[in-house]
């Protein structure tokens, strides 16, 4: 099955900058991962993996902004699930989100 | 005009915008420096001046007592002496502790001394309501507009944010630079070149033809939101950022004005001797009566209580109904 991870909600904020991925397209990720760090007006959102499976592909790189709710990879149980064009219609994997 | 040049753009917090602008003229100018509690390795209260104390030091980043009027004292004290300091006071409120150096010492020392002395002085201030109550949430600039030699500028985005601060940080008399709590989150497009904003100089946001609304700070969202439902209503608002209250740019609104034909003015403050009778009575100096309405808070201090704050300040909703009676009534309405 196919999942997106989206921006998480994060209070006040419209929009988010990505800082860094730490895992590339194609990459196994284990629940609890760190995936992505995104970076707020005052914070930094720790983007971890809700459970198993392989990042897909990486929707906004590092540097770019993307708003709240909004699609920032995709995700896989199996390995070489096809990757739809259109992501809006995955269901999102609920990620655990820390801020620092 | 064909002749404009489009600057590249690039996307920033409204913070980064700050950051940038003080960087920029304390690399160009080794005379501007940085007064204010937190200001240092903490990075500013809103991290406004990230990096900044990193690359310039503790001589030119200074952490400051919490005591507002030792700081503006200081920083009017440093600008008569021909350094060109930006005092950081976290909150609006606490520009009252300041204000009789800033003006009584400030704003008058180019008058007294029949301008051999200057004060190019900058205090940096945060206004507005978010969840902190009675003395954490004034807008207060209302009070300071009728200073004589005083400046006083109000950017709503990042880009305003950048461009007036570098206005503010090259000009030869004191400035008051009031940002906004809930402009902090905010994200936009700033100019890649250099670009300071003159003083003066108001922002249309949005065409309209049935009235016009002027806003600063974070009002000037509250009232493109108010445009958006006036639109679904069949009401076409014009928006004017006004950025700069003194020198207020009364020319823009005038012409405006002469198109709508109906004037809405908007602010967080209190409307009693507020930002928006100034703005209605310099337009009528223009052009005699017209019609309008003031919109403001409830003449009540701001509770830190969600539901309360909420009920005692203008919102879209409450905006766009003060528009709707003043296009049907065409009268003078006061709704605070």
């Amino acid at each position: 099955m196919l999942y997106k991870i989206s921006v998480p909600q994060v209070a006040d904020v419209e929009e988010i900058r990505i800082l860094e991925w730490h895992r590339q397209a194609g990459e196994p990720v284990a629940q609890g991962d760190l995936v992505v760090e995104l970076e707020t007006h005052k914070a930094i959102v720790e983007v971890r993996a809700g459970q198993n499976g392989y990042l897909r592909k990486i929707l906004a790189e590092a540097g770019n902004w993307q708003g709240i709710g909004l699609p920032l990879a995709v995700l896989s149980d199996g390995q070489s699930e096809p990757v739809p064009e259109d992501v809006q219609a995955l269901v999102d994997l609920p990620v655990d989100f820390e801020i620092t | 005009m064909s002749s404009e040049r489009r600057s590249a753009m690039h996307k920033m917090f409204f913070r980064e915008a700050i950051a940038r602008a003080v960087r920029e003229e304390m690399r160009d100018n080794p005379n501007v420096l940085i007064l204010g509690q937190d200001v240092g390795r903490f990075g500013g209260s809103y991290r406004e001046f990230d990096g900044l104390f990193e690359e310039f030091g503790p001589e030119r980043v200074r952490d400051m007592p919490v005591a507002e009027p030792a700081m503006v004292g200081m920083g009017v004290g440093a600008a008569a002496a021909g350094l060109r300091p930006l005092v950081s006071i976290t909150y609006m409120d606490f520009m009252m502790l300041g204000l009789d150096p800033l003006i009584n010492y400030g704003a008058k020392l180019r008058y007294k001394t029949g301008g051999q002395l200057t004060a190019p002085v900058v205090v940096k201030t945060t206004a507005g309501a978010k969840g902190q109550g009675v003395a954490h949430s004034q807008c207060i600039e209302a009070w300071l507009m009728s200073v004589p030699g005083l400046k006083v500028v109000a950017p709503a985005t990042p880009a305003d944010a950048y461009g007036l601060l570098k206005t503010a940080l090259r000009s030869d008399g004191p400035v008051v630079y009031v940002d906004h709590k809930r402009l902090f989150p905010v994200a936009g497009e700033v100019p890649v070149d250099e670009i300071a904003i003159p003083f003066g100089s108001a922002r249309l946001c949005r065409s309209g033809t049935d009235l016009t609304i002027t806003a600063h700070s974070f009002m000037v969202r509250t009232a493109l939101e108010a445009a958006k439902l006036l639109e679904k209503a069949g009401l076409s608002a014009e928006v004017i950022d006004l950025r700069s209250l003194a020198p207020l740019d009364i020319n823009t609104i005038v012409a405006s004005v002469k198109r709508t034909g109906r004037l809405l003015t908007l602010e967080e403050g209190q409307i009693t001797t507020g930002v928006g009778a100034e703005v209605v009575t310099r337009v009528m100096e223009h052009l005699g009566p017209i019609d309008f309405t003031r919109v403001g808070p409830l003449p009540a201090p701001v509770s830190s209580n969600r539901v309360l704050e909420a009920a005692c300040l203008p919102d879209a909703a409450r905006v766009a109904t003060a528009a709707r009676l003043l296009q049907s009534s065409g009268k003078l309405v006061c709704s605070n």
